[in-house]
This record gives C-alpha cells, structure tokens and sequence, in this order.
C-alpha cells in the first residue's frame, strides 16, 4: 500500500516539473507562455498546500494534539511561499527576467528545503500517527490535488 | 522526540557563518604556502604537502562540513541539538585553532604543534559527535539520509582517531605502520567522512535543486552502508594480514566512481532550462571525483609519486572544494534571506543577496586552478607558484564574495 509520504512526495516532484517549465519558457522568451506555466504551477502549489492545510494537518493535529508544533511551523512556510510566488508573478507581469530569476531561485531554495522538512520528518510522522486512516485521507487528499470537489 | 521542524531549533545566522568565512581563511593559507613552497606537490611526504592538506581538509572542508551540519541536522533529520547555539562557537574555536596548529606542526615538523592541533581536532570532533549523537536519537529515518548521516559521523570518528594514532606516532613512536595508518587515514576521511557525507546530502538536494529524477533505489539504499563495509573489511585487511594495496584501492575507488557516474547522469537528466554557475561546479566536482578514483588505483600498483598527488588534487580540489563552494553560494545567500524573513524584514531576492556574474568568475577561477594544482603535483616550481598563486585568489574571492552576502544582510538588517 502506498503511503502518505509517496503520495505527497510524488506531488512535490509535479510541482517541481511545473516549476521547470516556466524556465524553458522565460529560455526563448515567449512571455504569455511563461505566464500560463507560471499559473498551472501556482495551480499545483495551492492544491498541494490546500490538501495539506485542509486535510492532513487538521488531522494531524487531533490525532497529535500537536497545533504549535510542525504543522504550524509548515503553514507559516505556506505563506512565505504564496508570498514569494506573487513576486515572481509581479516580475513576470514586468517582464523582468532578472528580477523573476532572483525570485524564482528563492522561491525554489524555500520549497525544497520545506519539502525536505516534509519528506523526511513530517509526512513518516503522519504515517506513524494516522496509520489506521491512511487509506481514507491518501483517497481524500488524492481528490484534493486532483481538484475534485470534496 | 518529536521534531519542531522550525529553523528557530539552530544557532543564530552568524554562527555557521563564522565558520563558512574562517574556513576560507585555510584555503587561502594552503595558496599561501604553495607560493612559499612552490616544489610542495612534488610527493605527498612533503612537510609542505602534508601542512597544504591539512589546511583544506581540516580548515576550509571540516570547518564547512561542520557549520552547515549545526544548520542541517534540526531541520533535515529533525535532531534537536541543545545549546547549539553556545557550543558551536567553542566547536568553532577548537577546530580553528586545531588545524591551524596541526599544519602548522606538520609544516615545520613541529611535535608540539602536531600533538596540541591533534588534541584540539579531536576536542572538537567529539563534542561535536556528541552534541549531535544526543541531538539525533530516536529521529526518523527519512528517506534513509539520517542512516548515512550517521555512518558520515562514525566516518569522522573512525578518521579522526586514526589521525590521532599518527600524531602519536610522529611525536612519541607510538608502533603504528605509519604507511598503512595513513593510507587508511586518507581512505576513512575520502570515502567514509567526506564521500558518505556527500552522498547522505546528494540523495536529498541533487534531486530537489536540480530538478532531476531521483538517484536508482538500490543505490541511495545500499551505497553508503556497501562503502562503509569495504571500508571496514580494508581496514582489517590492511592491518592484519599484508593485503594487497591496489585491491582494495580499486574497490574504494569503485564505489566512488560509481556514485560520481550516477549524480553525473542525474545532472544530465535535469529540467531546469538555464543550468548556473553552482550547476556546472558540481559537474566538475564529479568528474573530478572520476578521475581522482582511476589515479588513486593507478597510483596503488605505480612506482611514479604523481599518481597519487594527482588523486589527491582531484579528489580534494576538484572533488571536495568544488561541491562545497557550490553549496555555499546556495546556503549562504538562503539563510541571509530566511534570518530576514523571520525577522519580518523586506529580504531582497537570492540573486540581489548573491548576483550571479562574481560568483561565476570566482567558479571559473576556481575551475582554473585545478589543471595547474596538477601540473604543480609535478614538482615544478614555476607551475607551483602559478598555482599557489591562484588557489590563494580563489579562496579570496570565495571569501570576498560570501563577506559581499553578509554586508547585503546587514544593509537589509540596518534599513529596516
């Protein structure tokens, strides 16, 4: 069975490619497509950080009794992430290839070493804990990053 | 235990800073000393060669290693490291004065010097090993990093001690084989030190940085505890019985290539579209790591001393200094940034913190010292000084351009 720690992991590699993309894009530069790459990655990023916020961590939390703890230090990282996302948006808008390089860079450095934190602490943590649910919340979270209406 | 995972549980900004910025200090040193000793390379007996190698194992890549270990231990594995922020400077200053005081006694045969900078090493090294065995007990295994990360400290320990054994026996003829002690030293600190450590990082940040596939399972599973055995079964073999030396050479060397070949193969696959300065080094790094692995071999069965010479420059220049600049053009800039967001302070981006063209050309230039470090290892004085010259430069610039980030932080910090 797979766990939580390989679905998510597995989204944070889609967000990722996503990530990527709009680079090759900002290579040529064809700036309307860097724009509807950067928005189907904004797009991934927010239903990796809803599944998470709405789903796993509540139950995380009961289930721990922890609300200070990770999960609260992860959402705050959420909101530094959506913040650095709207810059590289606003340099974008700009055109503005340096300055969206500079934002980008940070952007990328801030995911992975969240990501980091989340693969190889936080989600095993999850697995310990919500053992006897996983098969349920990896359903519901897998609906979640799909975009299907809960 | 249950992790934090916040970047409150490490010391303050300034501490692994202090050590990112004394290490350049070595490595300015070991170009120094080049200058002085421009024949140095010619053997690894040199009392020269023997000081240079010890200023960047012990300076420039320990003292690294160290500091970002104070950074990455709470938040990768989760370890919770007490008082970091109070024993990391005493770390700091031990290991500083240790391999100050080690080269020193090495260059000048110094018995004294040897023995305090051995006894300050070890004093570091140990309170280091036991902040962090304390810090890590009953983390998780993520992704199996914390298991290699482990076997790298043990790696250390075990490099450590048997550097102690030959600083005994240079200054009080403790009977060690010295040849076969310090092959052993060299292996433990190449491969079971320095070569886990990097791989324990590489699983987790080549993958995530670069934006490539991740490293084969049977690799990231198996590598670092297969090399650890070898090194093990080396070890008894080279001690007990009269084992042959390119035997095991070859399998150590293997097992490095092996990792080389596979990170190299990642760098190929990555998606990112413009591949920077930091991208190309840790190319280099590999190839280099390649290339110190077959000297190394030919080395064990060749009478001709530049072999090993050889191995040594590319596995420690070429190999070790490249992947650490790399990284320090990534950490140094990201943790400015982090300290100021936390403070709720307006950060500027990465690249304002650290712009590319300076960190380029001092990449380039350290690309350039390499190819005339081993045309140093052949004793010639004038190539010698040329590369004394440039591996003073290069550490220079590497420390200009990290004190540049510093001096953007504080802008930063004082405008708010």
């Amino acid at each position: 069975m797979s766990t939580l720690t390989d679905l998510l992991t597995h989204d944070h590699r889609q967000c990722d490619a996503a990530f990527a993309s709009i680079e090759h894009h900002l290579r040529q530069p064809d700036w309307a497509a860097a724009d509807n790459a950067l928005a189907a990655f904004g797009r991934a990023l927010e239903s990796h950080f809803g599944a998470e916020e709405e789903i796993l961590f509540p139950r995380f939390e009961e289930a721990t009794g922890m609300t200070q703890g990770p999960t609260a230090v992860m959402r705050e990282e959420h909101r530094e992430m959506r913040a650095a996302l709207a810059r590289m948006a606003a340099a974008l808008a700009a055109h503005d290839a340096e300055e969206y390089g500079g934002e980008a860079e940070t952007l990328l450095i801030l995911m992975q070493q969240h990501n980091m934190k989340e693969e190889n602490i936080l989600y095993p943590l999850c697995d310990r804990h919500l053992h006897g649910e996983r098969e349920h919340l990896g359903l519901s979270i897998g609906h979640r990053l799909e975009g299907v209406p809960q | 235990m249950n992790p934090t995972l916040s970047y409150e549980a490490t010391p303050p900004f300034r501490v692994p800073l202090s050590f990112f910025l004394l290490a350049c200090l070595f490595g300015i040193a070991a170009g120094v000393l080049l200058v002085i000793e421009p024949r140095a390379l010619v053997s690894r007996w040199t009392p020269a060669a023997l000081a240079m190698t010890h200023l960047i194992t012990t300076g420039f890549m320990l003292l690294v290693m160290l500091g970002a270990l104070f950074q990455v231990l709470p938040v990768v594995v989760g370890a919770r490291l007490p008082a970091a922020g109070r024993v990391a400077p005493a770390v700091l200053v031990l290991c500083g004065s240790g391999a100050a005081s080690l080269s020193w006694g090495l260059g000048t045969a110094s018995t004294l010097f040897m023995q305090a900078g051995g006894g300050l090493l070890a004093a570091a090294i140990a309170v280091f090993l036991a902040l962090a065995g304390w810090g890590s007990r009953g983390c998780a295994d993520g992704a199996g990093s914390t298991r290699d990360l482990r076997l790298a400290l043990i790696g250390l320990a075990i490099t450590t001690a048997l550097g102690v054994m030959l600083v005994l026996a240079l200054s009080r003829g403790l009977a060690v084989p010295i040849l076969q002690t310090t092959n052993l030293h060299a292996a433990w600190g190449w491969l079971g030190w320095g070569g886990i450590l990097l791989a324990a990082t590489s699983w987790v940040v080549v993958p995530m940085f670069q934006i490539t596939p991740p490293y084969p399972p049977g690799l990231k599973r198996y590598w670092a505890a297969l090399s650890f055995a070898l090194l093990i079964l080396w070890s008894i073999a080279a001690l007990a019985a009269d084992a042959p030396q390119w035997a095991g050479t070859t399998l150590l060397a293997g097992s490095a290539a092996a990792l080389a070949l596979a990170t190299l193969g990642l760098l190929r696959r990555t998606r990112r579209a413009s591949p920077d300065a930091s991208f190309r080094t840790l190319q280099l790094a590999m190839a280099a790591f390649l290339g110190g692995a077959l000297c190394a071999v030919i080395a064990s069965i060749s009478a001709q001393p530049w072999w090993a010479m050889g191995a040594g420059v590319l596995v420690l220049h070429g190999g070790f200094v490249s992947a650490i600049s790399a990284m320090l053009y990534k950490i140094v800039p990201f943790l400015a940034w982090l300290h100021l967001t936390q403070a709720r302070i307006k950060a500027p981006n990465m690249k304002r913190l650290s712009p590319d063209s300076p960190v380029r050309r001092q990449l380039l230039l350290h690309a350039l010292t390499l190819p005339a470090l081993l045309a140093a290892a052949s004793g010639n004085a004038l190539a010698g000084g040329v590369a004394g010259t440039l591996l003073a430069a290069e550490f220079t610039w590497l420390l200009i351009n990290l004190l540049a980030t510093t001096a953007r932080w504080r802008r930063a910090q004082a405008g708010h």
